[in-house]
């Protein structure tokens, strides 16, 4: 067949770590506490040269200064409003490139002409450096929410509908052959064949995608955004705060660290099937 | 209803210029147990899948009269489904979970039957397989090495297993095999595939039988297949 072959970065088996045997907790324990020893000594260290004047505050405040700063716009709600901003931009992004990747990836994956007539311009977009795209997005779209939820949309939805065109093209022939022989309607054989054969990779995309969405927020958020965490980090640099403009990275850092959290937890109960040994 | 489940009549599949089947004529009757024998590569599975429907680049005349079902020789059992799942998947208008229970209490799983496939064993999937083919209540059964890849132990429990199913659900049966024992214990009728062709067909004694009945035909059907028996020569 003259597919174009894929560049998908991680196979679906790295997606979820084997579950570690329950009966060595202990041994496990203690490496993971070690692992914190030089995160804590840097903290140190940056807090002892703020402190004795070698790190000026105008370059970089010091780590009291930066919680003492996300206590004070905590309690003004200035933290929680851009947070909530900022998460409504992703998640709106988010679901409208899902919609747009799973009915192109699923398209694409099931029919030969959904192939040839939805893969190929797919690939030739996904080489355009989409984050370069801000400027034709303003000009479109305005300066409202709706570039920025667009270019969430548009980062998410391409290593989604990759991997999910991937994970259906490479079903198991002999599962589909079965299904044809033990009589599965075609309804059966996309729901309990193909979406699930699929669904290791989709997840693969599922966690890249939304590594990409976080990116093109923050990018988003630097133009000309009037509410949210980069109109909080952008009003911070105006006035010098690096104290403020750590406390937005910082949650940036946190909120990208959730969502993958919460696709783990997803793809631990999804493909709990393959997690039984 | 017609007096043959299977009925070929000068069946040739070409891979390229190579008939691997060439003029193949093939009668199962309603309810018989029929062996396919035949060297690695000699057109064992071609002809089960153009008897399944998988393959339809023949020419020659292919009747198959009723439902069929596959055992292959991987038990093909999806992954993401549980146990009783893969067994009652595909079948429409019955108690899905009652037809699976019952069919894996035939074939002794029926503690597995909320397992994920990927913790059975071997000989356990291949069961869970013949279950799903049963279930469908076939008049033709086709098995592809089905106990090709199992320990020889196992293999012997299959076999009892297997003859006690086709008595009590009396499907006709086309089995694959490349183990003389297996077809001449299990079949009514052991045929001998060679050339594209039915080469042989041999009659084993009737049931029950022992090991020791079979002994001499089982050198005719070695004969067949171009192994030399060094003892009786
Ligand atoms: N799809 C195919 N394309 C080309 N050759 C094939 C194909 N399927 C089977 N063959 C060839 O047909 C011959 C018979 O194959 P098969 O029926 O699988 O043998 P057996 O099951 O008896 O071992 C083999 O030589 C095999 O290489
Ligand atoms: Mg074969």
């Amino acid at each position: 067949m003259s597919i174009p072959t894929l560049a998908v970065a991680d196979p679906p088996h790295t997606a979820a770590p084997p579950t570690a045997p329950a009966r060595t907790p202990r041994r496990r324990r203690l490496p993971n506490l070690l692992r914190w020893i030089s995160p804590v000594g840097l903290l140190l260290l940056w807090q002892l040269a703020s402190s004795s004047g070698v790190l000026t505050e105008d370059k970089l405040a010091s780590p009291t200064k930066v919680l003492s700063a996300a206590v004070d716009l905590a309690a003004t709600g200035e933290l929680g409003d851009a947070f909530a901003v900022s998460l409504r931009r992703v998640l709106l992004g988010v679901a409208l490139g899902a919609v747009i990747a799973l009915v192109l990836g699923i398209t694409a994956g099931l029919s030969r002409w959904g192939a040839v007539l939805v893969d190929p311009p797919v690939q030739m977009l996904r080489t355009l450096p989409f984050l370069g795209l801000v400027p034709l997005f303003i000009i479109w779209f305005g300066i409202g929410e709706e570039p920025k939820v667009a270019l969430v949309a548009l980062g998410f939805s391409f290593p989604l509908y990759l991997n999910v065109y991937a994970g259906i093209r490479d079903t198991d022939p002999q599962l589909l052959e079965a299904a044809g022989v033990l009589g599965y309607t075609r309804w059966e054989r996309l729901v309990h064949v193909v979406l699930p054969a699929a669904l290791p990779q989709t997840l693969v995309g599922l966690r890249q995608g939304l590594g990409v969405a976080w990116l093109s927020l923050i990018v988003g958020e630097q133009v000309n955004a009037q509410a949210g965490l980069g109109y909080l980090i952008n009003n911070a640099r105006d006035f010098l705060r690096t104290d403020q403009v750590v406390v937005g990275l910082v949650v940036y850092a946190a909120l990208g660290l959730a969502t993958d959290a919460v696709v783990r937890a997803v793809e631990r109960r999804a493909l709990r099937w393959r997690n039984t040994l | 209803m017609a007096q043959h489940v299977v009925r070929v009549r000068e069946l040739v599949r070409q891979f390229g210029t190579r008939k691997v089947l060439d003029n193949l004529d093939l009668d199962v009757r309603r309810g018989e147990f029929v062996a396919l024998l035949g060297r690695s590569g000699s057109g064992k599975s071609t002809l089960l899948r153009v008897l399944a429907g998988l393959d339809r680049e023949v020419s020659g005349d292919v009747r198959v009269d009723g439902t069929v079902s596959v055992a292959f020789q991987q038990p093909r059992l999806l992954p993401w489904r549980r146990v009783w799942r893969n067994v009652s998947l595909g079948l429409h208008g019955v108690d899905g979970r009652a037809v699976a229970d019952r069919a894996l209490a035939e074939v002794r799983l029926s503690e597995h039957a909320e397992a994920w496939p990927i913790t059975l064993s071997g000989g356990e999937a291949q069961r869970v397989s013949l279950a799903r083919a049963l279930v469908r209540e076939p008049d033709l059964l086709l098995l592809d090495e089905p106990f090709g890849a199992l320990d020889a132990l196992t293999r012997l429990a299959m076999h009892r297993l297997v003859e006690d199913l086709w008595q009590a659900h009396r499907p006709g049966v086309l089995l694959v095999t490349h183990d003389i024992d297996e077809a001449l214990q299990l079949a009514d009728r052991v045929l001998v595939l060679d050339e594209g062709r039915i080469r042989a067909e041999h009659l084993p004694p009737p049931r029950p039988r022992r090991h020791a009945d079979l002994a001499e035909l089982r050198d005719r059907v070695l004969a067949d297949l171009g192994v030399e028996n060094h003892e009786a020569a």
